[in-house]
C-alpha cells in the first residue's frame, strides 16, 4: 500500500492538495480562483479556457494530483488508468446555461451542449492526458464511499493499475475531491471506505 | 473462470410498441417508428422524431420506468425485486430533464425505491450514448464480484426541447428519417426510448430462456469531446478487451449490431475501427432506422433486440442503408436474414470519446 | 474590402464567444485562416458558435457548416461575407 495519500478537496474555502492548503477562495469567485490557479500551474492548455466549470474543476484535479505523485503518469500504460468519477448534480450547472442559451438568448449555443452530460469532463481528462482507459460516471444524492471501494476494486481486477476516484458537485457550492486508489488500497475493504471518507470530511 | 452470467428478460418500450416480442415482430417487419412532427423543432421547424404515444404531460421518465418494472413479472421472477441481492442500474443521459432542469434523476429513483421496496438504491449511470452498453457491462461485473446476484438494467431517454434544440445546433438531426451508414446520411434521428435487461447467476429466475453474457469493455478516444476519432481507436480498444475478456476470437463472431446513428463522422469512424479489426465481412446493421437514437436507452434497446434476435434466429436490416456510404465497406444487411450463429457483439459510441462493447451468446 | 473597424470588432467578438482567452485582436491576422494547424487553430464546434455569432450580432443566417466552410475561411472573408449581406 501506497506510504503517502494522494488527493486533493476543493470547497468553497480553497484548494487542498494531501491536506496542504494551495488556494484560498476567500473573495475571489471560485471560477476566477480556478483560472488563476490554471496560469500558476503553467500548464499551457488554452482548450482550458473553453471548458465548461465542471470539467475545469474535473481537470484541475487531476492536474493537481499529478504535481504531487508523477507516477501517476510515468509508470502506466495510457490505457491502465482508470476515471471513477460520479456527483449529485450530473450536468446541471452547465443544463442551466445551456437551457438559458435558447430560451432567453434565443440562440442555443452548441458549445455549450456539448458539456451538458457530465462524463464529457471525463473526456476532457482523457484528452488532456492521453488516456484511453475505462471510465465512468455515477449520479448520487450524496457521496458514497461504497462506489469506490467496490467499483474501483473492479476496475482495477478488470486491468487498471491505478484509478483516480473523483466527487464532482459545483452548482451551489464547490464540492469536489480527487484521490488515487491501487490495489494495496481497495484490497483492504476498511481501509479504502476510511480513506475515502477521511479525504472527503477534510 | 469466471461466473457465468445469464442476460434475458428483455423489454423494449418504444414508438413501435410496448414489449420486446412486439418490438422485433414490428421490426422484422419494416416496420419504422420515426414520423415527422410538424414544428417541433427549433424555430418551429418540421423534424422526423421517433415518439413513444400516450405519455402523460409530466413524469416521463418515471412513468417508463414503472412501466418497464411492472411487466417484470413477463420474463423473470419479479419476487426477486426487493430482495437484497437485486440491484438496479439506470442508463439515462438526461432523466426527467423536462420536469425539473435542476433535479432530472433524483426524484425518480426515490419513487422506484418506495413503490418496488427496493433495498439497494439504484444506480445512475450518465455517460452519454454509452450508458447502456457500460451499465449491462458493469451489471455483470457486479455480479461476478459477487455485490449482488441479478441486477436490472433499465435505459431510459426522452426527447425535449433541451435535447431536440441541442443537436439541432450541432446541425446533427437529419431532415430525413436517418440512414446509418447509408452515402446519402444527413444526421441522427432523435428517439424516445426505454428498455430493460436482467443479468442473473442463476438461470432459474428467468421465465424464458436467459441467454450468455460473455464480456464486454470500455475505453476512451482521448481525442475531442463531441468529434469520434478518425482512427476509430477508442472502439478498437473497447472491442478487442471485449473479446480478450469473453474469451471470443473475431471469427466465432456471428453478427454486429453497431451504434450506426446516421451522421457522417460516427458512422464513418465505425467503418474504419471495424476494418481495422478485421470485422468487415461480418453481416452487421444499425437499429436506429426503426426508432431512432435512443440515446442513454440505445444501449439497452439494441442489445434487447440481439436477444430477440438470439431467440428467433433472423437478424433484422439495418432499415435505412441502400447504399455504401463510408471509405470502408462493411458487410451491411439491407434485407432480414435467418441467423444460426451464436455469439453477437454489441459495441457504442458517444460524447466525450467514450466506446463500449460487449458479447452475448446464444444458450 | 471591408473596414477595419469590423474586422477588429470580429476578432473581439470571436475571442468573446469562443472563450480565446490568451488570444488577443493584435494577435489575428485578418487572413490567417482561423482553421486548422498554422492558422487561430479553431475546431468543429468553434465553427458551429461562428454561425451563431453571425446570427447573434449581424442577423445573419448562414444555413449550414458546409456554406460556413468557405465564410469562416478567416476573418477577412467573415467580413467581407458581412458587408455583402449586411444591405
Amino acid at each position: 500500500m501506497k506510504e503517502k495519500a494522494t488527493y486533493c478537496r476543493m470547497n468553497p474555502h480553497g484548494v487542498f492538495v494531501n491536506g496542504r492548503q494551495k488556494v484560498s477562495f476567500n473573495e475571489i469567485a471560485v471560477e476566477d480562483a480556478l483560472t488563476e490557479m490554471y496560469r500558476n500551474l503553467a500548464l499551457e492548455y488554452p482548450k482550458f479556457y473553453k471548458m465548461d466549470l465542471l470539467s475545469k474543476v474535473a481537470f484541475l484535479g487531476v492536474e493537481l494530483l499529478k504535481t504531487v505523485d508523477p507516477s501517476l503518469v510515468s509508470t502506466q500504460n495510457d490505457d491502465q488508468i482508470g476515471l471513477l468519477f460520479a456527483n449529485s448534480e450530473g450536468s446541471t450547472h452547465t443544463d442551466m446555461r445551456f437551457q438559458e442559451s435558447y430560451l432567453v438568448d434565443l440562440l442555443p449555443s452548441p458549445s455549450l451542449f456539448v458539456y451538458t452530460l457530465p462524463n464529457i469532463a471525463l473526456g476532457e481528462i482523457a484528452i488532456r492526458n492521453k488516456w484511453h482507459g475505462a471510465h465512468m460516471f455515477a449520479v448520487f444524492p450524496n457521496f458514497v464511499p461504497v462506489y469506490y471501494a467496490d467499483h474501483g476494486k473492479i476496475m482495477l481486477e478488470e486491468g487498471a493499475k491505478v484509478v483516480i476516484g473523483g466527487w464532482l458537485d459545483v452548482r451551489e457550492k464547490l464540492d469536489a475531491l480527487f484521490f488515487v486508489m491501487d490495489e494495496g488500497l481497495v484490497n483492504n475493504r476498511e481501509n479504502i471506505l476510511h480513506f475515502v471518507s477521511k479525504c472527503y470530511s477534510n | 473462470m469466471s461466473l457465468p452470467v445469464y442476460i434475458g428478460a428483455e423489454s423494449i418500450i418504444s414508438s413501435l410498441g410496448r414489449n420486446a416480442a412486439v418490438n422485433f415482430k414490428r421490426i422484422c417487419q419494416g416496420l419504422s417508428g420515426i414520423t415527422l412532427h410538424k414544428q417541433l423543432g427549433w424555430k418551429e421547424s418540421d423534424v422526423y422524431l421517433s415518439r413513444i404515444p400516450e405519455l402523460p404531460e409530466r413524469g416521463k421518465f418515471l412513468h417508463l420506468l414503472n412501466a418497464v418494472l411492472d411487466d417484470l413479472h413477463q420474463g423473470w421472477d419479479a419476487d426477486m425485486l426487493s430482495s437484497p441481492d437485486t440491484q438496479v442500474i439506470i442508463s439515462s443521459t438526461k432523466g426527467g430533464i423536462s420536469d425539473d432542469l435542476k433535479n432530472p434523476f433524483h426524484p425518480a429513483v426515490t419513487a422506484l425505491v418506495a413503490r418496488y421496496s427496493l433495498v439497494n438504491r439504484p444506480l445512475i449511470l450518465s455517460n452519454a450514448c454509452i450508458s447502456g452498453v457500460i451499465a449491462i457491462n458493469l451489471a455483470a461485473r457486479m455480479i461476478r464480484n459477487e455485490l449482488c446476484r441479478h441486477v436490472i438494467v433499465l435505459g431510459c431517454d426522452l426527447i425535449s426541447d433541451f435535447i431536440l434544440y441541442g443537436f439541432q445546433s450541432l446541425y446533427a438531426v437529419s431532415d430525413l428519417p436517418c440512414k446509418p451508414f447509408d452515402q446519402d446520411r444527413r444526421g441522427v434521428t432523435l428517439g424516445d426510448g426505454c428498455g430493460r435487461v436482467i443479468l442473473s447467476r442463476d438461470k432459474s429466475t428467468f421465465s424464458s430462456k436467459p441467454m450468455v453474457y460473455l464480456g464486454g469493455s470500455d475505453a476512451n478516444d482521448a481525442n475531442h469531446i463531441s468529434g469520434p476519432s478518425r482512427t476509430g481507436e477508442g472502439l478498437v480498444r473497447a472491442v478487442e478487451k471485449a473479446l480478450i475478456a469473453s474469451n471470443v476470437n473475431p471469427d466465432q463472431i456471428g453478427f454486429i449490431n453497431a451504434h450506426g446513428t446516421g451522421t457522417l463522422y460516427n458512422d464513418e469512424m465505425e467503418a474504419i475501427a471495424f476494418h481495422r479489426l478485421g470485422l468487415d465481412s461480418i453481416p452487421l446493421n444499425s437499429l436506429k432506422g426503426y426508432w431512432g437514437h435512443t440515446l442513454g436507452a440505445a444501449g439497452v434497446i439494441e442489445t434487447a433486440t440481439c436477444l430477440q434476435s438470439l431467440r428467433n434466429g433472423i437478424l433484422p436490416a439495418s432499415l435505412g442503408y441502400e447504399n455504401p456510404g463510408t471509405t470502408k465497406p462493411l458487410h451491411i444487411l439491407k434485407d432480414n436474414r435467418p441467423f444460426d450463429g451464436e455469439i453477437i457483439l454489441k459495441t457504442a459510441s458517444g460524447f466525450g470519446g467514450g466506446n463500449a462493447a460487449l458479447l452475448i451468446q446464444k444458450e | 474590402m471591408a473596414s477595419n473597424t469590423l474586422k477588429e470588432e470580429l476578432k473581439k467578438h470571436i475571442i468573446e464567444q469562443l472563450n480565446l482567452e490568451e488570444v488577443r485582436v493584435e494577435d489575428i491576422e485578418d487572413d490567417a485562416p482561423l482553421f486548422g494547424e498554422g492558422g487561430v487553430g479553431l475546431d468543429s464546434i468553434d465553427a458551429l458558435e461562428l454561425i451563431v455569432l453571425l446570427e447573434k450580432y449581424y442577423q445573419l443566417n448562414v444555413t449550414n457548416p458546409e456554406e460556413g466552410k468557405q465564410v469562416f475561411y478567416s476573418i477577412e472573408t467573415m467580413a467581407d461575407y458581412i458587408e455583402k449581406h449586411k444591405s
